[in-house]
C-alpha cells in the first residue's frame, strides 16, 4: 500500500522533471541559436574590436587601480611627442632666444639714459608689503624656473656629462624643490594680483606706447620718443596680466600635477603637462624681459624695487601721467619726508 | 641579437589571471601591496564577441616612458627590453600619463608628489643592478633571462595564449595558429585528418 503510493508519487515526479527538462532544454536551445548568430555578425568584423580597444574603450578587470581597465590609451603618447617636438624647444628658445636677444638690443642699442641725470630727489613708489610680496615671488619663480627648467632639459644638457648617481641626486632635489616652493608661488602671485591689478587696467594712451616701443630704442625715428604712461606703463600691463594670465595656468596644472590622490585621468594629467610648461614659456620669456630691464635697460629701474622709491627725474621720464597726478592731487612723498 | 615581445593571442585567452600570479609570485620580493605589472581585460565581458588580454608592459621599440622621463632613468637592452632605474627615478608619474598600456605603476599615491618608485614589468629580466644580486631581487624582482628562460607569466599560461620570446619566433608561432584558424577543414587548430594540433 505504501510502496504503490510512492510509487506513483515518483511517477509523476519524475514526469514533471521530463516536462521542464523539456522546456529547459527548447529554451538553452533557443538561446544558443542566438547566441550563435550574434557570435557570428561580431566575427564577421573583428576589426571593430580593435578599434574600439585602440579608441580606449574599457573592460573588465580584476585590478583596481587607475584606469586599468582601459588596454589602450593614445592620448598619453600624443601628448608626449606635443612635449617633445614643440615644448621642449619653446623653453629653449625662451631662455637662450630671449636671453640672446636682448643682449644683442643692449649691445646694439644702450641702455635708457635719464635725460636730466638724476635729481637726486626720490619719492615713494611702492610700499613696504609691496616690496616684500614682489621679492617673495621673484625668489619662488627663480627657483621653480631653474629646478622646472633641470626637470624638462637637464637630462639633455646635464644627465649625459656627469655621473649617474650625481644626476639622480640632483634631479630629485629638483623635484622636492620644485613641489614644495609651488605653493610659495601661488600664494604670493595670488596677493600680488590682487593687490596691484587696480593700477594695471589698460588706457588708451598704452596704443600710443607701443607705437614706439615703449620710448627705449635710441636710433632711427623713435630716438628721443617719450610716450605717454601712468603709474605702470603698457610693457609692465602687459606683463602683468601675462603673469596673471599664465600663473593662473602654471598654478592649477601645478597642482593637478602634485596631488597624484587626485586620481586625474591620464589625459588630464597630460594635458595638465603640457599647458604647465607652455605657461612656463610665456613666463620665462616675460620673467628674462623684466629683469633686463630693471637691471641694465633702464636706468634708476631697480631703485624701485631696492627701496621703494624711485628718483624724481625717473618718474617723470618713465612714468609722467602718474607724476603729474600724484603731484596734482598731493599723495607723492619724498623719501626724507 | 633578439627582440623579445610579449603577443596574447585573444582565442585562447580565458580570462584565468594565472599569469597575473606568476608575475606576482615570481616578482614578490620587488612589489610592493597593491601592485600588480600584469592584468587582465576583457572586452564585451559576458557578451559574444568577448575578447580577454592580458597586458603589461610591451617594451616598446621607441618607448615613450623612455622618451618623456625627466630623470631619464629608463634604458633599452640588447634584448629590446625597456628596464629602469629605481635609483633614478624620482615619482613624478609622467611614463604613467604617457604609457599607451598603462604600465607602469606606482606605489604610494601621497600630496606633493611622492609616488614613491615606479614599478614595472621588466619581462622577468631585472634591472641595472649585478644579476642575481639581492639589490637587485629587492628592487626588480626576478632575472630569468639571465638564466637563459623566459618570463613567467608566458611560461605558466596554461592555454599558452600567453607568448613571451623573439618577435620572431613568436609571431611564427602565432602566424600558424592563425593560417590553421582560417582553414575550414580544422576546428580551432586541429587538423583531425593529421591529427596535429596548435
Amino acid at each position: 500500500m505504501l510502496n504503490k503510493k510512492l510509487n506513483k508519487s515518483l511517477r509523476s515526479l519524475f514526469a514533471l522533471l521530463v516536462l521542464l527538462m523539456g522546456v529547459g532544454f527548447s529554451t538553452t536551445a533557443l538561446a544558443a541559436d542566438e547566441q550563435s548568430s550574434k557570435q557570428q555578425a561580431v566575427t564577421e568584423n573583428p576589426a571593430d574590436l580593435w578599434r574600439a580597444v585602440k579608441a580606449g574603450e574599457p573592460g573588465f578587470t580584476t585590478y583596481n587601480s587607475l584606469e586599468s581597465d582601459v588596454l589602450i590609451n593614445v592620448v598619453g603618447n600624443d601628448g608626449r611627442l606635443v612635449r617633445d617636438t614643440y615644448v621642449k624647444p619653446a623653453i629653449a628658445l625662451s631662455v637662450v632666444g630671449v636671453f640672446g636677444a636682448f643682449l644683442l638690443f643692449y649691445l646694439v642699442n644702450g641702455p635708457s639714459k635719464l635725460e636730466k641725470g638724476f635729481s637726486g630727489r626720490m619719492l615713494e613708489r611702492w610700499d613696504k608689503s609691496d616690496i616684500w610680496l614682489h621679492w617673495v615671488m621673484a625668489v619662488a619663480c627663480l627657483i621653480l624656473m631653474v629646478t622646472g627648467i633641470f626637470l624638462l632639459l637637464g637630462r639633455h644638457f646635464l644627465a649625459p656629462y656627469i655621473g649617474e648617481g650625481t644626476w639622480g641626486a640632483i634631479i630629485i632635489t629638483c623635484k622636492f624643490i620644485h613641489d614644495w616652493v609651488g605653493p610659495v608661488f601661488i600664494v604670493s602671485w595670488l596677493l600680488s594680483v590682487i593687490k596691484w591689478m587696480p593700477l594695471q587696467t589698460f588706457k588708451l594712451y598704452d596704443l600710443k606706447w607701443f607705437l614706439v616701443v615703449g620710448g627705449y630704442i635710441n636710433f632711427g625715428p623713435f630716438k628721443g620718443k617719450h610716450p605717454d604712461s601712468g603709474f605702470a606703463n603698457a610693457g609692465e600691463k602687459m606683463w602683468f596680466w601675462a603673469l596673471a594670465i599664465f600663473g593662473l595656468f602654471v598654478s592649477v596644472s601645478g597642482l593637478m600635477l602634485v596631488f597624484p590622490n587626485l586620481d586625474l585621468p591620464r589625459v588630464a594629467s597630460m594635458a595638465a603637462l603640457l599647458i604647465h610648461a607652455g605657461s612656463a614659456v610665456i613666463l620665462i620669456a616675460f620673467t628674462i624681459v623684466h629683469i633686463w630691464m630693471a637691471t641694465v635697460l633702464s636706468e634708476g629701474g631697480m631703485e624701485c624695487m631696492v627701496s621703494g622709491y624711485c628718483d624724481e627725474n625717473w618718474a617723470k621720464q618713465h612714468h609722467n601721467l602718474w607724476y603729474d597726478e600724484i603731484k596734482a592731487n598731493g599723495t607723492l612723498k619724498y623719501q626724507d619726508d | 641579437m633578439a627582440v623579445m615581445k610579449f603577443l596574447c593571442d585573444t582565442k585562447r585567452c580565458i580570462e584565468c589571471n594565472g599569469c597575473v600570479t606568476a608575475c606576482k609570485n615570481e616578482n614578490a620580493s620587488a612589489l610592493e601591496w597593491g601592485i600588480q605589472r600584469r592584468r587582465v581585460v576583457t572586452i564585451n565581458d559576458g557578451e559574444p564577441g568577448e575578447a580577454s588580454i592580458s597586458v603589461a608592459c610591451m617594451h616598446c621599440t621607441d618607448a615613450p616612458c623612455m622618451a618623456v622621463c625627466p630623470a631619464d632613468c629608463f634604458y633599452q637592452t640588447d634584448d629590446g627590453l625597456i628596464l629602469h632605474n629605481k635609483d633614478t627615478c624620482i615619482g613624478c608619474g609622467y611614463c604613467f600619463y604617457a604609457c599607451p598600456f598603462g604600465a607602469p605603476q606606482f606605489p604610494k599615491k601621497t600630496a606633493f608628489g611622492s609616488r614613491g618608485k615606479m614599478d614595472k614589468c621588466t619581462f622577468c629580466a631585472g634591472g641595472p643592478e649585478e644579476d642575481f644580486s639581492e639589490a637587485e631581487r629587492l628592487k626588480y624582482g626576478a632575472n630569468r633571462i639571465a638564466e637563459g628562460k623566459l618570463p613567467m607569466c608566458a611560461e605558466l599560461c596554461a592555454t599558452k595564449a600567453l607568448l613571451a620570446g623573439d618577435a620572431g619566433v613568436v609571431s611564427d608561432i602565432y602566424r600558424e595558429r592563425m593560417v590553421l584558424r582560417n582553414n575550414p577543414d580544422t576546428i580551432w587548430g586541429y587538423i583531425p585528418t593529421v591529427g596535429s594540433s596548435n
